[in-house]
């Protein structure tokens, strides 16, 4: 009797189906890390979302208000793990904000070097990442490949492959020198050739054009009411970078470097393929950066002198407050820190991109499928690191 | 516009309760009165010369005297930035388990508040009122207390579950190993301490924050899961 | 299959009923033993062509020459694996799904004509045998997918049988266009024509469009991306096999690969020139030189096909539901139609196409 009322209700469905609330999450393939969705399932479409992170919550802004301005520079690393360079710059310009200090000339070059080669090695993992997202696994080899030289490039600088703690309040850890720069133009050259190469595997492939033009499209109302930057945001087709805007390092102004936006090629402007085309002509646009740092780098110190005596003592910045934007990989990372004189600030906030690009999700799910789910949650390229910090 | 071109135009916008534009500070801010947030985030949305189209960040930041609210705001169109603050100072013996300070939600306003008054609400024990989602956000539903409030005493269970601060490793802990003593915190203590007995607290356990949030709203539509 | 009677009737004394038993007993249990070996170097096979497309080397170390006993390695490893079964489950639904699954693929391999003589049932209805038979796989994939108990599981195994069931049609349609112009269901007859006259693929465009309608429709049909909906790692986890571990997780594994085999050898066979040399006519030969060749020929335009389907599984991103299920009804089911109705009508006028 109960199928024949399931079948004789009424409903303005064709179907009955009954509704399936799909875990995605935490520990699943394509949420990359531990983000949990959970899913309204009717049939294969989703009919309504909820996210719920927290899941990596490792009290970031909690350690922050309890260890020492210098000391809180490893943490930043640990937040967006993929690009670890960008993440000490923010910070460190906060704490020099705060201090009312500067980096020496070479130094800000060194940093907008290093955090435009992060930004390639993030770019890549999205790169790759997205390309497994879709059924594709062959991109990701690809991507790593090169994301190695990255690391390896970096490693000799810094000492470390990920987590680098290499751009300091002050300036950066290690000067380079001009072999490090020689192998640097060498990955350039190498790169561009890649860069082909990867748009003939997976940007101009057709099943991948299918599974992502006119899927998650996000309005640029609604980026920008959500809080999105980065790609995410420029996909929408707001030409905004705070390294052309709001130039934070010299290199940035004096470098010549496009903004790409997103254009609706194969589709509606904000949608998948145009975030996902956004970032990798991103990458092309920082090897430009790159070239142009090393030939124009001048020489001089690598930290500033007075920050030098400084740290023989903890940090001790004026009562007072700062907030800094910097353009990371995915989005504008923001540290707002407030000094009541101690050795630690009273307030560490973090404004993580991949937080306020993941807070659209719920709004791009909703009538899309589950394959589409797994496509939006890998074009918006989040890190839970960061969400959750 | 800088923020002093800014201010003076919020100035004249006939709003109540908008204080001077303190320009000591590195980021220049304004202080607002909590009633008048809702319309002058609104006017500075909509205002076509500010025009600010995101909003950036929501902070709370406890201090001696009061918990103070940051809202950073930018614009995309005109290249400049704000700063909005609120101050809700502390009442006579307001502590953590006491004193939840309450503003108006601007997650109406722009929706990129919506996590980050979530967040606030979690970690800090500000009540925005009004907000159409008022769940922890970072921590579990039924943890107990906020932990960034410098007070903050870790909780003993969570839920049903006894939280154990023993810091002898797993490996170490012998047959007979039994959770150490749950004994409460003496006053004056450093924050992190072996657990205390459980709290009695009124919105333990993942219920909702203040009576006029319509705690109905999170236990109904299914988002527990 | 009567020689092997005959066989064990001289050998053994053995007759009637007693002697059919043997003789099907030695049959099934070569044909087992070929699966697990072939899926062995299949599995090794797949390693290796996904790890030179994605510039790595692939397993190298077990058992010295290029990894070559990493396959054996790993189903010692699965057959003494812990055999879970979730709590939760249907116990005796979750241990039957992988045999049923098993079984419909392993049956369509007795009618395959591997050489001359060598098959184990030259039956009238061959092809269609396969394509009957190979349907009982759905039900165990529905079998697995809801004795597991999980939503995963669950739905990899809707989407399998939404997907084969609506793959069957132009897979059967196209396997009608070789059958019209050769007029018999038996695996054999189509040796014995393209031996005599010339490979079914040159036979008219028609026929090469069949055989691509054919090849795309058995990719999904083994669940191979870009149609690996059912197990889609990134969307499902790992499909309808999402809970289950050891030896019946293998099974799934002998089941793909298998089938992958059955859908290359069945292009190889209608269309390829199954066991024939192109330009040689080896008609005349002593069986005892023709069989190997003939098998020898058989396998190789075999993993040629299998090649083919590991090449487009590595270089593929996986079409979503939806897109499988407009594929396949929209594009694959209408030109399978238009081959079959044009070959009738091709052949009625007796139009060539090449000369051959």
């Amino acid at each position: 009797m109960e199928a024949l009322e399931m079948f004789t209700s009424d409903r303005n469905a064709d179907v009955y189906t009954e509704e399936l609330k799909l875990n995605l999450g935490p520990q699943h393939p394509s949420t990359h890390g531990v983000l949990r969705v959970e899913l309204a399932m009717d049939g294969e479409i989703i009919t309504d979302s909820w996210c719920d992170i927290g899941y990596l919550h490792r009290c970031a802004e909690k350690i922050g208000e309890n260890v020492t301005y210098l000391q809180f520079t490893p943490y930043t690393d640990r937040m967006d793990y993929l690009a670890s360079m960008n993440n000490n710059l923010a910070w460190s310009l906060t704490v020099e904000k705060l201090l009312d200090v500067e980096a020496p000339e070479r130094a800000q070059w060194i940093r907008a070097l290093v955090a435009e080669l992060n930004r390639i090695a993030s770019h890549l993992i999205a790169f790759g990442t997205y390309g497994i997202d879709l059924g594709a696994n062959t991109p990701f080899f690809y991507a790593f490949r090169e994301r190695e030289s990255i690391m390896q490039l970096l490693e000799k600088i810094s000492g470390a492959r990920m987590l680098y703690n290499f751009i300091r309040p002050g300036g950066v850890a290690n000067d380079i020198d001009d072999a490090w720069m020689d192998e640097v133009s060498a990955f350039c050259d190498d790169f561009e050739k890649r860069w082909v190469e990867y748009n003939t595997l997976l940007t101009d492939n057709f099943v991948f054009i299918q599974r992502t033009a006119n899927i998650g499209i996000l309005t640029k109302e609604l980026a920008l009411s959500n809080g999105c930057t980065g790609p995410v945001l420029r996909a929408s087709g707001v030409k905004w970078d705070l390294r052309r805007d709001v130039p934070y390092l010299e290199p940035y102004d004096e470098c010549e470097f496009d903004i790409p936006v997103g254009e609706g090629t194969h589709g509606t402007l904000g949608d998948c393929w145009d975030r996902y085309w956004v970032r990798m002509r991103e990458m092309i646009e920082s090897v430009r950066i790159i070239r142009q740092c090393i030939e124009k780098i001048p020489p001089g110190a690598h930290m500033e002198k007075s920050m030098v005596k400084m740290y023989k003592t903890p940090l001790k910045p004026p009562p007072g407050e700062a907030y800094v934007r910097c353009e990371n990989p995915r989005g504008e990372l923001g540290f707002y820190v407030v000094s009541e004189g101690g050795n630690s600030p009273i307030r560490c906030r973090t404004r993580a991109p991949s937080f306020c690009n993941l807070s659209v999700l719920d709004k791009l799910l909703p009538g899309t499928m589950l394959g589409d789910a797994v496509a939006t949650i890998g074009s918006l390229d989040i890190v839970l690191g960061e969400v959750d910090r | 516009m800088n923020e002093a071109g800014l201010h003076a135009k919020l100035g004249a916008a006939g709003i109540d309760g908008i204080g001077e534009l303190d320009t000591s500070a590195k980021d220049p801010f304004v202080v607002v009165e909590a009633d008048a947030l809702v319309a002058v985030m609104t006017f500075l949305r909509d205002d076509p010369d500010c025009a600010m189209e995101m909003l950036h960040l929501v902070t709370a930041t406890e201090r001696e005297a009061c918990i103070e609210l940051a809202y950073h705001l930018c614009s995309y169109q005109h290249h400049h930035s704000f700063v909005v603050k609120v101050i809700c100072p502390r009442p006579e013996g307001g502590n953590h388990d006491t004193w939840h300070p309450e503003v108006p939600s601007v997650a109406g306003v722009f929706d990129a508040a919506d996590w980050h008054e979530r967040e606030q609400w979690d970690l800090l024990g500000v009540v925005f009122a009004g907000h159409p989602d008022p769940r922890r956000i970072l921590l579990p539903e039924e943890w107990i207390g906020h932990p960034l409030r410098k007070d903050f005493v870790y909780p003993s269970f969570l839920g049903d579950v006894p939280l154990e601060l023993d810091a002898t490793p797993m490996y170490e802990r012998g047959p007979d190993w039994t959770p150490p003593s749950s004994e409460p915190r003496p006053a004056g203590e450093p924050l992190i301490q072996p657990p205390s007995p459980p709290s009695d607290r009124p919105h333990a356990g993942g219920q909702a924050p203040a009576k006029d949030e319509a705690p109905a709203d999170a236990a109904d539509t299914g988002k527990e899961g | 299959m009567e020689a092997l009677i005959g066989l064990f009737g001289e050998l053994f004394g053995l007759e009637g009923t007693l002697a059919l038993s043997a003789a099907y007993a030695v049959c099934i249990g070569s044909i087992l033993g070929f699966v697990t070996v072939y899926s062995m170097f299949a599995i090794w096979m797949e390693r290796k062509v996904a790890a030179h497309i994605q510039v790595r080397m692939g397993p190298m170390v077990t058992g010295g020459w290029h990894g070559w006993a990493q396959s054996v390695a790993d189903a010692v490893k699965l057959l003494f694996k812990e055999d879970i079964i979730p709590t939760r489950a249907n116990a005796f639904m979750f241990w039957i799904a992988p045999a049923v699954v098993f079984c419909g693929v392993f049956a369509g391999l007795i009618v395959v004509p591997f050489a001359v003589g060598v098959q184990v049932v030259d039956l009238h209805l061959g092809v269609f045998f396969i394509i009957a038979i190979a349907s009982i796989e759905v039900i165990g994939v529905i079998i697995a997918g809801w004795a597991s108990n999980s939503k995963y599981s669950l739905f990899g195994a809707v989407r399998e049988a939404a997907q084969v069931v609506s793959y069957e049609i132009p897979t059967a349609t196209a396997l009608l266009v070789p059958i019209l112009v050769v007029g018999s269901f038996r695996l054999n007859d189509f040796n014995t024509w393209q031996a005599e006259h010339h490979w079914l693929i040159f036979h008219s465009p028609w026929l090469a469009m069949a055989a691509l309608i054919f090849f795309i429709s058995s990719l999904a049909g083994c669940k191979r991306a870009p149609f690996d909906l059912p197990e889609a790692e990134s969307e499902l986890v790992s499909g309808f096999h999402t809970e289950y571990s050891g030896m019946r997780f293998s099974f799934f594994f002998l089941e793909e690969y298998t089938s992958m085999f059955v859908a290359a050898l069945l292009t190889a066979t209608l269309w390829f020139g199954g066991f024939n040399l192109p330009f040689v006519d080896s008609s005349a030969w002593h069986p005892a030189l023709a069989m190997p060749i003939g098998i020898v020929v058989l396998l190789a335009k075999t993993f040629f096909f299998i090649f083919v389907q590991m090449w487009l599984r590595w270089t593929l991103p996986r079409l979503r539901v939806d897109q499988v299920m407009s594929m396949g009804y929209k594009y694959l089911v209408p030109w399978a139609f238009v081959a079959l109705i044009a070959t009738a009508v091709w052949d009625y006028y007796g139009w060539g196409w090449l000369p051959l």
